[in-house]
Order: structure tokens, then sequence, then C-alpha cells
């Protein structure tokens, strides 16, 4: 086995010891704030019929323009989008039903809704470097400003499904846009075992806990069969992998795995043909384990995944993949 | 083990210790790599999509005030 599958199928149990310290810290600040949980969605109508259509924020959201084509379209299903695509969506006039949050980083992820406090570039180069949201790259200031405009225009529209693990300043800009947040637990760990971190979360807040399947995206999937019910679930910009040709300097993880393997870096990384597209996409360890972990969940899942990306590593046995166009027209 | 075991004898050859006593490189980078890279929530296997709690309802009436 390559460097970067072996490192993939160590990351269930690396990221529960990486993320859980700082997400139960986060829980425990966010408890006094809770007011709905997630639940409360499940028997309101989000969205027209048993259809809904996630929408993650991979490159392929821009390559293949999957937003202007569900714009134009008579699409009525539940639209569910993570905070990353939340942007884009709101600048191609895309209303998202629910927009979904989870990631507990303190300072990165409130960019995705509009930084009040960003007035300068920041330091950190990772909206520079990311490939989920080409405007950030480009002028993060402007970028930001911009965001923040529509943010606060569309906020009172807007719902929110998010984990008590996002940051508090996640939180803040939600509630001052006058966002309604719906409250879940991520799932930690097995809740039958002794000593469940999960369970004892339940306990402390009432919420129910969700199996995330390691990224936003695949928790905005989760959300769409397992709470709202949808039966019919199409996802763009999923590609867990990125384009080809694109530098690795331009990846998520490139700066810790060039610090951690010098010019060997590239090792990290890899490769899968899409026959689908007939590209080879590629990924880091990271990406590659969230496409293993979302085909063992969609053999699960109560509800037919058709994948619209048009691009990426996710397809296999429980994926169906078909163009944009089909599934919006069928579940018209 | 040249610590415990001396002979009254001497060789010809120098005698290198194994190599699996050595800390091996490729699984030290990966335990470093494991502490970087993941996910930002975790998954856990065979345990379903949504737990709502023991006979519980999960709407999150808990010790906390609904609005």
């Amino acid at each position: 086995m390559d460097l970067g599958r072996r490192i993939a199928s160590q990351l269930d149990q690396a990221t529960f010891e990486r993320i859980a310290p700082l997400a139960l810290a986060n829980a425990e600040l966010n408890r006094p704030r809770i007011r709905r949980s997630i639940l409360d969605l499940t028997g309101t109508t989000v969205g027209e019929g048993d259809a809904a259509l996630v929408i993650a924020a991979g490159p392929s959201l821009h390559r293949r323009r999957s937003l202007e084509r569900l714009k134009s379209s008579r699409f009525g299903g539940a639209v569910v989008a993570v905070d990353g695509a939340l942007g884009a969506c709101l600048r191609q006039g895309v209303v998202p039903d629910l927009v979904v949050s989870v990631d507990p980083h303190g300072e990165r992820i409130v960019r995705w809704f509009g930084d009040p406090a960003l007035t300068a570039p920041s330091a950190d180069d990772y909206f520079r470097r990311q490939e989920m949201d080409p405007a950030h790259a480009r002028d993060e200031v402007t970028a930001n400003r911009e965001l923040l405009d529509l943010v606060n225009r569309h906020g009172p529209r807007l719902a929110v499904a998010i984990a008590t693990s996002a940051a508090p300043a996640v939180v803040d800009r939600c509630e001052t846009a006058g966002m309604a947040l719906h409250w879940w637990n991520p799932m930690y760990d097995d809740h039958d075992a002794p000593d469940s971190l999960s369970r004892r979360l339940h306990a402390s807040n009432g919420l129910p806990c969700l199996n995330g399947g390691g990224n936003v995206g695949t928790a905005a999937w989760v959300i769409a069969h397992a709470v709202l019910g949808k039966r019919r679930v199409g996802i763009v910009g999923m590609d867990l992998s990125y384009a080809p040709g694109t530098p690795y300097a331009r990846t998520q993880y490139y700066p810790e795995l060039k610090a951690l393997l010098g010019d060997r870096y590239a090792e990290a990384f890899v490769h899968i043909d899409n026959p689908h597209v007939n590209e080879t996409w590629f990924c880091d360890p990271a990406y590659y384990w969230f496409r293993d972990v979302f085909l063992e969940m969609a053999r699960e899942a109560n509800c037919r995944t058709y994948n619209c990306t048009e691009g990426g590593i996710l397809f296999g046995p429980g994926v169906e993949v078909t163009p944009l166009e089909r599934f919006l027209e069928e579940s018209a | 083990m040249k610590q415990y075991l001396r002979g009254n004898y001497t060789l010809d050859v120098t005698i290198e210790e194994p190599a699996e006593d050595a800390p091996d490189a490729t699984e030290a980078f990966e335990r470093k790599a494991l502490s970087r890279l993941g996910g930002s929530i975790c998954f856990v296997s065979k345990k379903g999509f949504l737990w709502k709690g023991d006979g519980a309802n999960g709407s999150g009436a808990a010790d906390r005030q609904p609005a």
C-alpha cells in the first residue's frame, strides 16, 4: 500500500484525537446559546418533494458552472449547502434552504460567512491557497467585504444546521446576521461504549448526535436524508480531490505535507482515474479517507445518492453518477 | 545486546545491531502526519447516521431552556 492510502486508513482515530478537544470545548461554550435542535426541521417542509441537492465546495462547482445550471432549472427540492459554498451560492442568486457548518477551527470558518474582523490580508494563507472559493484566493479582503454584505442581506432568510463543535466566532456571526440556528452534536465515538463522549455530550445538551463522515459535505448529505427525510439526494461540488493540473502548493494540506516529508511530499498524494469524465484527479490522504467513508455510508443510506459533480473521485457502489440536468429534471 | 553478552574471543568482523531495533523513519513520519491531517468531524463506523439517545426524541430538552 502506498504512503497516501496507508495514512488515510488511520485517519478515523487521528481525526478524533485532533478534533475532539477543541470541538468539545466549543460545545461547552455554545451550550447556553442553544435554542433549537436540528430535529425541529424533521416535521417541517424544507424544499418540495422528496429530493435534495447538496452543494459542496469542490472545484467542479466552478469548473462545471453547477450553480448557474441549478439557478436556470425548475428544481424545487431542498438546497443544502456547506458553509464553504455559501458565498458562491449567494453570488449566483442561489439562496440555500439550509447551510451546514461543523469545523471547530477558531479563526478560519467564520470567513465563509464574512469575517467582520478582517480588514487586511491575513497572515494565514489558507484562503489564498484553498480551492473551495476562488473569490477569496483572488482578493480576500474585497471578497470578504462583499460576502459580509451578501450574508447580512440574506441572513434573516437563512437557516443553519450548526454543530455544537462550531467556533463561537461562527455562532456570533450567524446570530448577528439574523440566521436561524438549528443545533446538533457530531458523533465522536460509539455511543454504546462505556464512557462514550457522544453519550455524555448528548446527556449535557439533549441534542442528537450525527455521524458526520469526516467532512462538512458528507455531514450535509447525512442531514439531507437522515434529518430532512429526502429519498433522492443529488450532490454537486463534491470532488474530494483536486482537478488535473492543480499545483500541489495549492492544495489544502500542502504546508503540512511539505513540512513533514520535505521533497518527498508528492508521495502522499493519491491519483485516481475517473472513467466518467476521462480525467485523472488527485487527492491527499484526508480526501481519500473522506471518499472511503462516503462509499461505506452510501451503501447503508435510506436514499438514492446521485453524484452530479461531474468530476472528482466519488464514484462506486451506492453512488449513481449522473449529469446535473438529468437529476434536476427528474426531481422537478 | 553488547552490554549483556561478552566473549573471551575477538571477531574479525564488525557485527551491526539488527535493523528492527532502530526507529523506523516511515512509521515516525506517519505518526507525525496523522497528528496534522484528518477531517473536521469524526466518523464512527457501523453506528448509523443519527443517534437521538436512548428512548429520547433528541429534540434538545436536557438542562437548557428552549426558545
